[in-house]
């Protein structure tokens, strides 16, 4: 098989890997080629919006297991293939002299055994690093299941290591998985974050022991194939961060690949619910919200038509509204329509002088919400009370706020020409 | 004195005007490089001539008045392509002449503002650019990259490149502006060179190959249930797409 085929068939598998970060990484560099930039850069986007950042490819799509939800569970007739450790390297690399990359993501189904395919994922990355000297950013991927000696050895040579959890609950994952258990795939997480810390604690020591997984490890959920609620995806996520130390919980919104009696038809609006769940992912990392805050017993899912964050606030209403020139970081993060940066310009824009609500806009606050929720100097701009039952539908999305609409012209009565003619004149 | 004031052009001519501006509390009603379509009744056009030590002095306060954030913004704004930009900085320094260091932290402030805003365009673009540069290998053995920023932000991106390729020889042309960086790998070093096109550079065997590689690869990775062009075209512009090859540029 041709190259260009092969790459079509293993980028076709890869895809619906929905990772795609190249940042956290700091890599200098050291005598051959390639950098691994700390902010991580996008190089392209495709035609469903997602970025291009990493060359992101199977190493073969042949696999013994037959996941429901997978393109290429063993069930499927679908045409297989096999790139080599060295046809990998020399893509890589290919691409990345003309700048179309960052790096590579390399994943695979299993072949013979977890250990087998681990050893040949390996083999690719050792190809890349050693003899091309290769200092770019690289995503490799775990195989549940493999010796804890690749875990280790897989860590030491790419920047990120991931296992993909695919299911949130161990029901979930026993009814479309059956291959896989989850402690199969929670095992070579606990033993990353294990690592990842013992590595941290040498490297303050010595500078000279090499790094493990700089970058950190990430997972993915599929959200939308089972029946799970957000309140258990939130939660789960919550821990992962909590106790494993996870730089990123991906969610990749449910599309049917394959025909399967266990799986539902494809859900609507299951794209706004990722949208919705990856929201309350950020609140979480960068807001300083909890789960249960976000969602509780009686509230298993995030609302559709209002980000976590106002649907928070419309639960505390007591809370608000706070004075932009007084309150703290802490308090403005949680105040609909003011991000992170937001935020830090406020804080740091107000020991200049008062803020005045005018000056909100230009720091980058989105006003749309926020002014229902902030004063700036005392007072007030939203254009309906706190309490008011019209804020909710103003801050749920655009259908139901009424546009500007032009009022008929008196023209449609006349008749003759001769009339529009006196009227335009105005010998009305 | 209030008037019309024009220079060269040159980072060093602006610094230069800027030193014998805020000095003595000037506020210009317009700086250029070219003459005033319409010469004003009242006020003439004052020509500065560019002095290196006196812009070199000038930039020399800049460090001692400006915290490194404001001077990194000042930066910036110098190198970005917009009518105003002169005037801008004039602005700013002048607050920053007549608040202190405070000032940069004023960023609603009317006269921080727009510096505050250029500089972030400017960053932005520079950063895009990190990700939207496309070398191709040509004959002569070396890779070449065309590109059109709105901005110069030749001067941003370079060492980036240079560390990333620094075994490889490289030229990334800037063709708006007329400018490019050449990269010698033995030397380890880049230069900002004058540049134009003469001919359009023939690529190699190789080149052509990973070309077709990248773009059947590129359009095998969209997920067509997902589609969503509106958020492509807002990450990749229309007026990017000619210098990108998987959207069928060169």
């Amino acid at each position: 098989v041709e190259l260009e085929e092969k790459l079509t068939i293993l980028a076709e598998g890869a895809k619906y890997d929905v990772s795609c970060a190249s940042s956290g990484s700091f890599r200098r560099n050291r005598g051959g080629i390639g950098s691994a930039a700390s902010c991580g850069i996008c190089h392209s986007w495709t035609s469903d919006g997602r970025c291009v950042s990493l060359l992101k490819i199977l190493m073969t799509n042949s696999c013994i297991y037959d996941c429901a939800y997978c393109v290429n569970r063993s069930s499927n007739d679908a045409r297989r293939t096999t790139l080599t450790p060295a046809e990998v390297a020399e893509l890589t690399i290919g691409f990345y002299r003309r700048n179309y990359i960052e790096g590579l993501f390399l994943s695979s189904g299993v072949v013979r055994s977890p250990d087998h395919t681990m050893e040949l994922l390996i083999e690719a990355v050792r190809t890349l690093r050693h003899e091309y000297r290769f200092n770019g950013y690289i995503h490799l991927k775990l195989l549940p299941g493999a010796d804890p000696l690749l875990v280790r050895q897989a860590g030491l040579l790419a920047d990120r290591v991931s296992v993909n959890l695919e299911l949130p609950t161990r029901e979930s994952l026993a009814l479309l998985a059956p291959d896989k258990s989850r402690d199969a795939v929670v095992l070579p997480m606990r033993q990353v974050n294990q690592l990842i810390v013992v590595n941290r604690a040498e490297r303050q020591e010595s500078r000279r022991v090499p790094r493990f997984a700089p970058a950190g490890q990430s997972t993915q959920l599929i959200v939308g194939a089972t029946d799970d609620t957000d309140r258990q995806i939130v939660t789960l996520s919550e821990q992962l961060y909590q106790r494993l130390d996870l730089k990123r919980v991906y969610y990749s919104a449910f599309i049917p690949v394959n025909a399967d009696s266990r799986l539902p038809a494809r859900p609507t609006s299951i794209l706004r619910r990722e949208h919705r769940l990856y929201q309350a992912d950020w609140l979480m990392r960068y807001y300083g919200f909890a789960a249960v805050e976000l969602l509780d017993d009686g509230t298993p899912n995030l609302e559709s038509d209002l980000d976590p964050k106002t649907g928070w606030a419309l639960r505390h209403l007591e809370l608000f509204p706070v004075e932009v020139n007084a309150a703290d970081y802490e308090v403005l993060l949680r105040v609909p329509g003011i991000g992170v940066r937001s935020a830090q310009r406020i804080v740091r824009a107000r020991r200049q002088g008062h803020l005045g609500m005018d000056d909100l806009g230009k720091l980058g606050v989105v006003m749309k919400r926020a002014r229902y929720f902030v004063t700036a100097r005392g007072r007030y701009a939203g254009d309906c009370a706190l309490e008011s039952t019209l804020l909710r539908g103003r801050l749920a999305g655009g259908e139901g706020r009424k546009k500007g609409v032009q009022l008929p012209l008196p023209l449609d009565g006349l008749r003759t020409s001769e009339e529009l003619a006196a009227l335009v004149a105005g010998e009305f | 004195m209030a008037g019309h004031y024009r220079y060269d052009g040159t980072v060093a001519g602006l610094l230069t005007l800027l030193a014998r501006l805020l000095p003595q509390c000037i506020q210009p009603d317009a700086i250029s490089v070219e003459p005033p379509a319409q010469a004003s009744l009242f006020a003439g056009v004052v020509e500065v001539d560019t002095d290196g030590e006196v812009a070199a002095a000038f930039w020399g306060e800049l460090e001692g008045r400006l915290p490194p954030s404001g001077l990194q913004q000042l930066r910036l704004a110098l190198l970005a392509e917009q009518p105003e930009r002169e005037l801008i900085i004039c602005r700013y320094c002048r607050l920053v002449w007549q608040q202190g260091k405070g000032a940069g932290a004023m960023l609603a402030h009317p006269q921080v503002a727009p510096l505050w805003k250029l500089a972030r365009q400017v960053g932005r673009e520079a950063h895009r650019w990190l990700g939207f540069v496309r070398f191709r290998e040509v004959r002569e053995r070396f890779y070449y990259a065309a590109m059109a920023p709105e901005h110069r932000i030749l001067p941003l991106i370079a060492r980036h490149f240079a560390d990333r390729f620094r075994d490889q020889q490289w030229v990334i042309h800037d063709v708006r502006h007329g400018e490019g960086l050449v990269h010698d790998p033995q030397q380890r070093q880049w230069l900002l060179l004058p540049m134009e096109t003469t001919a359009e550079p023939e690529p190699t065997p190789a080149e052509e190959r990973f070309q077709a590689l990248w773009r059947q690869y590129f359009a095998t990775l969209a997920i067509e249930a997902r589609t969503n062009l509106k958020q492509q075209q807002g990450k990749v512009p229309l007026k990017l797409r000619p210098w990108l090859v998987e959207f069928g540029g060169r």
